[in-house]
């Protein structure tokens, strides 16, 4: 006890089952979330996912979370200045074709759509009539021109139906302003500095970090992959430990960090994110006894049989099946010398 | 016409039209009904949300009767009345002739209801029989339902049709597999119209007690109940439990048949002289023979399950099976009644009911007719339990804690017109909507201070273990108490050591077959966590399946040990010299069956 840190007292021990302990840790207070929590004010908490769902969605590892956030900070002036942070939402901002666009009119014999314009929506969003035009004429490389109504004419060169519904189709869901995927952005302001920041309801973080402006040092999203993506698996790590925490810290539910750093770890050591189950770890599992135990079990054991498969008995799982003391904990010891050694060692002893 | 307007009308969920007035046609399919030209059984019901008329004439409706209002009237005139109470007209007339309809859920959507007579306005449509009739049957059995919240006035109904009593007054010649018939069963003194009504104190189910908001010693925490020793003795809660054993003479095709008689001690499975040894000489007991667990009580052979090729050869006895009914596991108590039947298809039945004095003990269940359930943790002696000023010892302590955080106020009130009715020597209706609170507490109370009493039940009450007075006065009343017949001694059970399944030789589940308690996979997940892995082991094969196979060192096949050349052998590659090694017998079965599908497990072994 010389000159340790203090921490060193709360190393856990060789042999500690930290894996079951997380499990149970997060599982148990899991079972007393309410399905639907109660929404506090602020944006954040009224559009994303919380509670149980968020969970397993996190746990799962699904490849886009239901209500993707990503939160974009601001560098220089635009950080007090909401007239320069509006600029940087406007080039943010995804706007689609179906915001500003009422419906559309095909006119088939003349290979014509007719566009009508949702006036509200586009000057809303600083937007003419001419100026969608003008992007959706490049984009998809067809002519389009405002009419007298301040409709969106286009004008096809084709006369097939089926190619003009497509287009009709495709124009609905082209972007006419801002990043695709990125979600409609509001700006927010913190209540402590008073800096603006923006939350968009999307998370294309690899497209937003290239906007001017943005503090790519800051840029945060819920979504684990997309943080995966652009700044790797320990971005990935950090954000699932993060989601995790916060979600259950909406329920008042008190998961010590650990625990979900230990589970978090489990599904990003290998390098990519794994979900927790069939799919994910549990059907990764080297021993053939402990995955038939899972699920799908004669699937597992025909496998087995057909490619000769050696179950070691290194889990916990088949060593119990079997009735072996498990590897962990007082299970996780051996003797390392054998008594005859020992004997062997103490006659060497005698005759020095 | 515009087609917009047109309203489809749905007859049990099918469309058989529309029409374009609506509620034109509704109204005048509902007149038809009152006067009796259509069933009283058809219910109409039009959604203007939905734009649809819905007429329902299946089965399966939940429906209730409501007075017909008609121009801010109600039908059910003084004339109609007196004809009632003459019996020269019945609710069924009322029914047909347009006083009384039944609404299902659907049309009372389109009713308006009033509560009471003066409540009517001009676009009601219904009357209400009696505030009460928002309660089912059940309910309203119980006093003061509406001063309780509904949750509890719901577990109180269960626990009433829970509880002991004269269920049936022939209780004597029946033969029901088990029922409880309560010794001194009393009439609430808090009683309700619907429970005159129906009668049921002639079927009573409970006891009034006399009960005491107080603590005792912790005895009483979390729903315990502490019940006094004398009111024990003088019969509290105290019943009779019967049960049914019955057996037959069963034919078999080959014209073998059961016999009832003592069966011989070549039969197979025979229990030795002892078990059958309160049988009389017909093989069935007799009345008001004392009987244990284990006892015969029907004795009965059976013809073997197997034929065997020299059946009944060289003039040897015939081969039976002993087949008798014994008293269950845990299970005591004193021959009853036995019969002699015999069913229609002429085979000869036995029944034979056990019954036993079930005294109130320490795990039996009790409940209040407000929700407010508890189990008996002590049943005090007298002399130690509080008494009041005039020497009354209260029969049971209820945890004053089981009140507020369950708003079963209604508990409090029945046991303050309890009282009142106790001193008064005379019932006390507890019918719910008949007065307010403030009117029926002020007139019990009124009634107390009649009496000497404390106007609100409270009592100054002594320690009896110090005979020093209480600093606080303790709330005394008498509340009607019902024996619940969930009982420890119908439900207790142990094991150390016993029988094991067949299969897996694990311990066998459930009461009935002696078994042991399941070591489960969160109790798995639990040692687990806890790192205990040699009681995790003695929990899953030491304490549960452990066998020992032999298994052959070269080969990884299991071995078996030849009796006649004295080895262990192989039976893959003959080699001898096998390891013996400790598995679950579940992981033997698994083994086995993998084998049986013709592939071949091997374990190799580390020495």
């Amino acid at each position: 006890m010389d000159k340790k840190d203090k921490s060193d007292k709360y190393i856990v021990n060789y042999g500690e089952p930290v894996g079951m302990i997380a499990a149970q840790s997060l599982g148990e207070p899991g079972t007393q979330m309410i399905l639907r929590a109660f929404h506090f004010a602020g944006i954040e908490s009224t559009i994303a996912t919380s509670g149980l769902p968020r969970i397993v969605e996190l746990v799962d590892a699904r490849k886009k979370p239901a209500t993707p956030i990503t939160y974009v900070y601001l560098t220089g002036d635009a950080k007090k200045n909401i007239e320069k942070a509006e600029v940087i939402m406007k080039k943010i901002s995804e706007v689609k074709m179906n915001t500003v666009i009422k419906r559309t009119l095909e006119n088939f014999p003349k290979g014509m759509i007719k566009l009508i314009s949702e006036e509200q929506a586009m000057s809303a969003n600083n937007l003419t009539p001419s100026q969608v035009a003008q992007k959706i004429s490049k984009k998809l490389n067809i002519s389009a021109v405002v009419d007298k109504d301040k409709n969106i004419l286009v004008k096809l060169k084709t006369k097939n139906v089926e190619e003009i519904r497509t287009m009709s189709v495709k124009i609905m869901r082209e972007v006419v302003q801002g990043i695709p995927d990125a979600g409609k952005a509001i700006i927010q302001q913190d209540a402590k500095t008073g800096e603006f920041y923006l939350i968009a309801a999307g998370s294309n973080i690899k497209d937003i970090i290239e906007v001017d402006g943005v503090d790519r040092s800051r840029l945060y999203t819920n979504d684990v992959f997309a943080m995966n993506g652009l700044f790797g698996i320990e971005a990935a790590r950090n954000t699932l430990v993060n989601e995790l925490r916060k979600t259950l810290k909406e329920q008042k539910i008190g998961v010590d960090t650990r625990h979900l750093m230990v589970i978090s770890d489990a599904m990003t050591y290998s390098g990519t994110i794994k979900g927790i189950g069939r799919h994910g770890l549990s059907g990764q599992k080297n021993s053939v006894f402990a995955k038939a135990a899972y699920e799908e079990t004669v699937k597992h054991l025909v496998n087995a049989a057909a490619f000769s498969e050696i179950d070691n008995m290194r889990g916990v799982t088949e060593n119990i099946l079997v009735g072996k003391q498990i590897p962990l904990g007082t299970g996780s010891v051996r003797l390392a010398i054998k008594k005859e050694d020992m004997q062997k060692a103490a006659v060497k002893k005698k005759q020095k | 016409m515009d087609s917009t307007k047109k309203t489809f009308i749905y007859l049990n969920g099918k469309v058989i039209g529309f029409v374009t007035e609506p509620e034109k046609f509704v109204n005048e399919v509902r007149a038809t009904r009152r006067k009796g030209q259509i069933s009283g059984e058809i219910n109409i019901a039009y959604s203007d949300k939905l734009n649809s008329i819905n007429i329902n004439t299946d089965r399966g409706r939940l429906r209730k009767p409501y007075l017909i209002v008609e121009n801010s009237k109600q039908k059910l005139t003084p004339e109609l009345i007196e004809k009632l109470i003459k019996k020269e007209i019945n609710f069924n007339y009322l029914v047909r002739n347009g006083v009384i309809e039944y609404l299902d859920a659907e049309e009372e959507e389109n009713a308006m209801v009033a509560i009471k007579e003066d409540e009517i306005t001009e676009k009601t449509t219904h009357l209400e029989f009696d505030m009460a009739s928002i309660f089912g049957l059940s309910a309203n059995v119980a006093p003061f339902a509406e001063h309780n919240a509904i949750a509890r006035q719901a577990m109180s109904a269960n626990y009433m049709k829970q509880a002991e009593g004269l269920y049936v007054t022939n209780f004597n010649q029946r033969f029901d597999s088990r029922s409880f018939i309560l010794f001194y069963p009393q009439a609430p003194i808090v009683t309700t119209v619907p429970y005159e009504t129906l009668d049921l104190k002639k079927h009573a189910s409970g006891q009034n007690l006399v009960v005491a908001l107080s603590t005792y010693y912790g005895y009483n925490m979390s729903d315990a109940l502490v019940l006094n020793k004398a009111a024990v003795d003088r019969g509290v809660g105290r019943s009779m439990f019967y049960k049914s054993y019955s057996d037959e003479e069963r034919r078999y095709p080959g014209g073998q048949r059961d016999r009832f008689k003592i069966p011989s001690p070549s039969s197979e499975g025979y229990m030795g002289e002892h078990a059958y040894s309160k049988l009389s000489e017909d093989g069935i007991i007799e009345p008001e023979v004392p009987v244990v667990d284990g006892d015969v009580l029907i004795g009965k052979v059976a013809p073997p399950r197997f034929l065997e090729e020299n059946i009944g050869a060289g003039g040897l006895e015939e081969r039976t099976r002993d087949d008798s009914a014994t008293l269950k596991a845990g299970e005591n108590g004193v021959i009853d009644s036995v019969i002699f039947t015999e069913t229609p298809g002429a085979t000869r039945t036995v029944k034979v009911r056990v019954r036993s004095i079930r005294v109130p003990e320490r795990g039996d269940k009790f409940a209040s007719r407000h929700g407010q359930k508890g189990v008996v943790a002590l049943i005090a002696n007298p002399e130690d339990m509080p008494f009041t000023a005039s020497g009354i010892v209260p029969d049971l302590l209820l945890n004053p804690h089981s009140i507020p955080t369950r708003l079963t106020f209604g508990h409090l009130l029945e046991e303050i017109a309890g009282k009142a009715g106790a001193v008064a020597g005379r019932k006390v209706d507890g019918t719910s909507f008949t007065k307010t609170g403030n009117e029926k507490l002020s007139n019990y109370a009124e009634m107390l201070k009649q009496y000497g009493f404390d106007k609100y039940g409270d009592e100054i009450m002594y320690d009896g273990m110090t005979g020093r007075p209480f600093k606080a006065t303790i709330f005394v009343g008498v509340a009607y108490y019902n024996r619940l017949y969930h009982m420890v001694s119908n439900k207790i059970q142990v094991r150390s050591r016993g029988k094991v399944q067949i299969l897996t030789h694990q311990p066998t589940e459930g009461k009935a077959r002696q078994g042991a308690l399941k070591f489960g996979e969160m109790e798995r997940d639990a040692l687990i966590g806890y790192g205990a892995s040699l009681l995790l082991k003695e929990r899953m094969l030491d304490q549960s399946d452990k066998t020992t196979v032999l298994i052959c060192k070269q080969c990884g096949a299991m071995g078996y040990y030849d009796y006649i050349k004295k080895t262990n052998i192989c039976p893959l590659c003959g080699n001898t010299s096998l390891m013996p090694v400790e598995i679950s017998y579940a992981f033997k079965v698994l083994l086995d069956e993998i084998k049986s599908m013709h592939i071949m497990p091997k374990i190799k072994i580390n020495e």
